[in-house]
C-alpha cells in the first residue's frame, strides 16, 4: 500500500494537483461546500426519524424529494475527496485522522445501507401508524453522530501532530500511521 | 414551539467550528523565534503550505530545518516562485519554532520571510493564522 501510495505521488497530475494555483483551492472549496448538501439534507431526514422534529411531515415524501440532494451532494463530496487525497497521497495515507476518518465512514456507509433498505421498504407504514420504531430513531441518531464525527475528523487532517516527519511520537502513534521510524535515534530522551 | 426548541439546540450542537486553516498556535511557538541562514536542501511546492527545507551549518554540525510557508498561490502573489529558491540558493529565514523542540529527524517552523543574499525581503507566510504580529506581513495592520 505505501509503494502504490508513492507512486500515486509520482504521477504528473498528482504533482500538478499539489503545484496549482487555484485547482487545489478550488477543489477543496467544493469538497466543503458538497459536504453541506450532503449533510444538510441528511440532517433533516435524520431529525424527522428521531420523531422529535416535523412530525406533521411524511416521512416517506420528504424521503423521496430530499435523498436526490444528499446522493448528489455525496457524489461530489466522494470525486472531490478522492482528488485531494490523490493531491498529497502519502502524508494523508499516513494521517491518523485520515485513518479515523475513513473508519468512520465505513461504519456510517454500512449504517446508512440498512437505513434505506428499511425507509424504502417501510416508510409508507410509519406514516399511517404516525410511528417510528426505536431501532430506526437509533439508526438515525447513529448517522447523525458518524457523519459528525467524520467532518470533524476530515478537519483535523490539516493538523500535523502526528505525523511522520514530526518525531518523537509514542510507538504505537507510528504503528497506526504505517511510520517506520529509527528509534535509534531517540536514546537518550525521556519516555523512549 | 418545542420543536423550535430543538431544532435550535441541534443547530448549535452540529454548527461548524470556525478557526483559520490550521491555527498558528496550535503548533507553533510564538516565543520561539528562529533567525537562520543557510542553504536551500529542498523546496516541497505543495497546497495547502509549501516547505521550504534549509541546511544551517554550525561548525561541523547541520541541522535541517522544515519552514513552512503559504499556499503556493500567496507565495507568488508576494514574489516567491518555485524558481527563486531552487535548492543551492543561501537564505535567511526568520520565523517561529514548532511547540516541539527535539528536532527529529528533522527541525520544524513557521517561516515568516526570506532574505535573499542581493537583501531582497520576501513575505512567505499567510496572513490571519494567528500568528505574531511582528511587522513581517505588509498587510497586516
Amino acid at each position: 500500500m505505501f509503494d502504490f501510495v508513492v507512486w500515486l505521488s509520482e504521477t504528473k497530475w498528482s504533482i500538478a494537483l499539489h503545484e496549482s494555483l487555484y485547482l487545489y483551492p478550488w477543489i477543496e472549496s467544493t469538497h466543503v461546500l458538497s459536504i453541506c448538501l450532503f449533510f444538510g439534507t441528511l440532517l433533516f431526514v435524520d431529525l424527522r426519524l428521531t420523531g422529535k422534529v416535523f412530525n406533521n411531515l411524511s416521512v416517506a415524501d420528504m424521503n423521496r424529494k430530499v435523498l436526490p440532494l444528499t446522493l448528489f451532494g455525496f457524489l461530489v463530496m466522494s470525486v472531490t475527496g478522492l482528488l485531494l487525497f490523490y493531491a498529497i497521497p502519502v502524508r494523508n495515507y499516513q494521517n491518523i485522522f485520515f485513518r479515523i476518518k475513513i473508519l468512520l465512514i465505513v461504519i456510517a456507509g454500512i449504517n446508512a445501507f440498512f437505513f434505506h433498505r428499511r425507509m424504502s421498504n417501510e416508510a409508507k407504514v410509519w406514516d399511517k401508524d404516525s410511528s417510528i420504531p426505536n431501532s430506526m430513531k437509533n439508526s438515525a441518531i447513529t448517522s447523525l453522530v458518524l457523519w459528525s464525527s467524520v467532518i470533524i475528523s476530515g478537519r483535523m487532517i490539516a493538523y500535523n501532530w502526528f505525523d511522520c516527519d514530526r518525531q518523537p511520537q509514542p510507538k504505537w502513534i507510528n504503528t497506526l500511521t504505517s511510520c517506520e521510524v529509527d528509534y535509534s535515534l531517540f536514546e537518550g530522551i525521556d519516555g523512549f | 414551539m418545542k420543536n423550535l426548541f430543538y431544532f435550535t439546540v441541534l443547530s448549535f450542537l452540529f454548527s461548524p467550528i470556525t478557526y483559520g486553516h490550521h491555527a498558528f498556535t496550535a503548533e507553533f511557538d510564538a516565543n520561539a523565534p528562529i533567525n537562520i541562514t543557510g542553504k536551500v536542501v529542498k523546496v516541497e511546492w505543495i497546497n495547502p503550505h509549501a516547505w521550504v527545507h534549509v541546511e544551517v551549518k554550525e561548525g561541523s554540525k547541520a541541522t535541517v530545518w522544515m519552514v513552512e510557508g503559504g499556499t503556493p498561490n500567496t507565495l507568488i502573489r508576494n514574489g516567491l516562485t518555485k524558481n527563486s529558491i531552487k535548492p543551492g540558493t543561501v537564505i535567511n529565514v526568520r520565523g517561529y519554532q514548532s511547540k516541539g523542540k527535539l528536532c527529529l529527524p528533522r527541525c520544524i517552523a513557521n517561516g515568516r520571510d526570506i532574505t535573499f543574499p542581493d537583501g531582497r525581503k520576501v513575505f512567505m507566510g499567510s496572513s490571519g493564522t494567528g500568528a505574531p504580529r511582528d511587522g513581517s506581513d505588509p498587510r497586516e495592520r
